[in-house]
């Protein structure tokens, strides 16, 4: 009986694929995450209100996300609401970051897949660079949205500047307007890329005859069903026809969501009612009715008519991330023209003990923090990592991969490049997932 | 060999002669990753072999300089570790957690160590070490680049001129907001509480920033945004191979200076986790069972 292991490259942190056969036959196909630093517990005993700056290292890539949820669990537990300002500001927080996380998905990770390289830059098997102009571009588009990040948060990676309550301060109108003014001028860099990547991903498809896993399959978003909002308050499941089945508060997920713990990786799974489910850009493109901003409505108009909805195809989360990446610039920019200085940016709060859900929309999906607080300080507390809702999911798109390319005596070497593909498709992030 | 950027592009003979960098990722956030990626500037002068993050491939090849970010967590962190290192002719510790083991030394709890233990039956996943360790426990390393992350000025920096880097000696001195004598705090405000005020030290409105002693070099974007620096960078070179007791005592004296906050306030403030997240590594740099961290070898 072979086992096939296959390390994954261009995802956020450490995993790797391990498949197993028998003859023609595929029994198994797992992704498993094979790293673990212990948040949960090293957390435990922390003063809650230094929170918001410690969860950040959760991560690198997601650390807005985990900054903006710890302060509004907080929020939650000490019952206050931050002024519409400083809401707005937290918005432009996480749209800095989708930005920056979809033009690195879809220009650093899966870009390469369709071009048949190894990366943007030069490896050692690419003889001369072909694509320095794709590999300059995309890092401007993704650098836009750390710049974003950067105002709006105070620092570039683990930002500071969102606290309980509301955040440090505004933002002055000569910044906002200099910031406003560079994503005007990347907007359409980021749309020739997106055309450029929507072309290309139609001739890969072409080539291996496949979009991948399309069982239809649950859908978990927070940002809405009208239209997009990732700073989110409650959580929805759709059903596989794409019909809204429930929707609930953070508090809920430990009855909504069951959790299951791995014995083959460092990451938990979670399934809705015994349904595998899946989570990120699909999902919210499957929730909303429109994206709410012009250019990203066109693209989005375009998708539905080519692919349905909902649509189910794995790689449709790719080109789901392209239609956010243009949301995000758009939303940003009409974010940018309002004021954002001279009114209240925080309100006062009294500590006190007792238990705190946080929800953000983040770019791998729902992101919750629960944290249950004695004497000041974190007794207990559980990160729902978007990426942990995919596991299943995973799982089983690779084994519908791995049946293409594994048969009697053969296995097709396109089965590497498969398992690559539909790992990335779904984005994971595995220094999150098991934190 | 003409070096400007962009005839370098599209001539692949001088593409081979360029030097040529890869990126070691073991236990950590990818913070340091992103930051590089942050700074594009490299891409026209250096080639990337090797970085898990952005490029397939499977082993580090020879290169000129070989930067390590995250702990040493796993067996095969520990693993990569040693392989890598042969193949490169300059080695960096890169950022909080390779240099002190990061937050993910916050890890080494008893509760942490009986989950490990109870995990090692798990299929086909790496074996956790007992503890987080930095490289240079491991490794010999040529030279630090501490932050959480660095920014991308240092990672440039690193790679193209890393001697003739000006950065001040503190951030204190990269801050740009104002001290006022008139203004002596009698309490400390917690992070979070409070409505910062522009241009004034953060010490003048009582809160617990340590940037008078933290290294320089970041241009203090996190005081600049009105939040108090956690000491990311680690100490400054006046502290740097010295007991952290001196180190911690130069805070106090500060605020002795500047405040009239009780002494003990401070201290017990000091111990707290968000403040020992990036304070114990001062008592790495120059403690424990390690030479002290020699100051040239800090950028």
């Amino acid at each position: 009986m072979p086992t096939l292991i296959f390390p994954i490259s261009r995802i956020e942190g450490h995993a790797q694929v391990v498949i197993d056969t028998n003859g023609s036959e595929v029994i198994s196909a797992h992704f498993q995450a094979t790293e673990f630093r212990g948040f949960d517990y090293f957390v435990q005993g922390i003063p809650a209100e230094q929170m918001p700056v410690i969860v950040p290292r959760i991560c690198g890539v997601c650390s807005t996300a985990h900054h903006v949820c710890s302060v509004k669990a907080l929020e939650s537990l000490y019952g206050i609401t931050p002024p519409p300002l400083a809401r707005r500001i937290r918005e432009l927080l996480l749209l800095g970051q989708l930005i920056q996380n979809q033009a690195t998905s879809l220009f650093i990770f899966t870009m390469p897949d369709r071009l048949g390289t190894d990366s943007i830059f030069e490896t050692e098997s690419g003889n001369t660079n072909k694509h320095p102009a794709i590999a300059i571009q995309s890092l401007q588009v993704r650098k836009a949205g750390s710049d974003l990040i950067t105002l709006a948060g105070g620092q570039f990676i683990h930002p500071v500047k969102a606290v309980i309550g509301g955040v440090t301060g505004g933002i002055p109108s000569q910044a906002a307007e200099i910031m406003r003014a560079k994503l005007q001028a990347i907007l359409p860099v980021a749309c020739e890329l997106f055309d450029h990547y929507w072309q290309t991903s139609l001739e890969m498809v072409e080539r291996i005859g496949s979009w991948g896993d399309d069982q239809p399959s649950h859908y978990i978003a927070s940002t809405g069903s009208s239209s997009m909002n990732f700073d989110s308050d409650s959580i929805c499941m759709l059903d596989e026809n794409g019909k809204q089945v429930d929707c609930f508060s953070p508090a809920q997920f430990q009855e909504k969501l069951t959790f299951i713990e791995s014995s083959f990786s460092y990451s938990d799974e979670t399934t809705y009612n015994g349904e595998i489910m899946r989570a990120n850009s699909l999902a919210r493109i499957n929730l909303s009715k429109e994206m709410g901003t012009p250019l990203a409505d066109e693209y989005l108009q375009e998708f539905q008519k080519t692919f349905g909805k909902p649509a189910h195809a794995i790689m449709l989360f790719d080109l789901s991330r392209g239609i956010e990446m243009v949301y995000a610039l758009e939303r940003a920019i009409e974010i940018l023209s309002t004021s954002l200085e001279g009114e209240e940016t925080s309100v006062p709060f009294i500590p006190r003990d007792g238990e705190g859900f946080g929800l953000v929309e983040a770019p791998r999906g729902p992101l919750i923090h629960h944290y249950t607080v004695e004497n000041g300080v974190i007794k207990k507390v559980k990160f729902i990592i978007p990426t942990v809702h995919n596991m299943q999911a995973i799982s089983r798109a690779l084994k519908v991969a791995a049946k293409r390319y594994v048969a009697e005596g053969h296995i097709d070497l396109e089965l590497e490049k498969a398992v690559g593909r539909v790992v990335r498709a779904f984005d994971p992030c595995i220094a999150c997932a098991t934190h | 060999m003409d070096t400007r950027p962009h005839e370098s592009v599209e001539k692949s003979g001088d593409r081979m002669t360029q030097s040529r960098f890869a990126v070691l990722q073991l236990s950590g956030c990818a913070g340091c990753e992103v930051s590089l990626l942050n700074a594009s500037e490299w891409i026209d002068q250096y080639r990337l072999m090797y970085m898990p993050l952005v490029v397939s491939a499977y082993d580090v090849p020879e290169v000129d300089i070989l930067l390590i970010s995250g702990g040493v967590r796993t067996d095969q962190d520990l693993h990569h570790l040693r392989t890598a290192v042969k193949k490169a002719h300059k080695v960096v510790a890169v950022g909080t957690c390779a240099i002190s083991g990061g937050v993910a030394n916050l890890g080494d709890r008893d509760e942490v160590r009986d989950l490990f233990l109870s995990q090692s039956s798990r299929r086909h996943v790496p074996r956790l070490l007992p503890r987080c360790q930095p490289v240079d426990a491991v490794v010999e390393i040529d030279s630090y680049l501490p932050g959480c992350p660095p920014t991308p000025e240092l990672f440039m920096a690193v790679l193209f001129n890393p001697e003739g880097f000006q950065g001040s000696r503190s951030v204190c001195q990269e801050c740009g907001r104002l001290k006022d004598k008139s203004i002596r705090p009698s309490r400390l405000i917690g992070f979070q509480q409070g409505n910062v005020q522009e241009g004034l030290c953060l010490i003048n409105q009582g809160y617990l920033c340590v940037g008078s002693s933290t290294r320089g070099g970041c241009r203090a974007p996190c005081t600049r945004a009105g939040h108090p620096c956690v000491g990311c960078r680690g100490p400054s070179d006046f502290f740097i191979e010295k007991e952290s007791t001196e180190w911690l005592g130069s805070i106090q004296r500060v605020f002795d200076t500047m405040t009239d906050i009780p002494r003990g306030e401070i201290a017990q403030a000091l111990l707290s986790p968000q403040f020992a997240l990036f304070l114990f590594q001062f008592s790495d740099y120059a403690g424990g069972d390690r030479p002290a961290r020699r100051k040239d070898k800090v950028i």
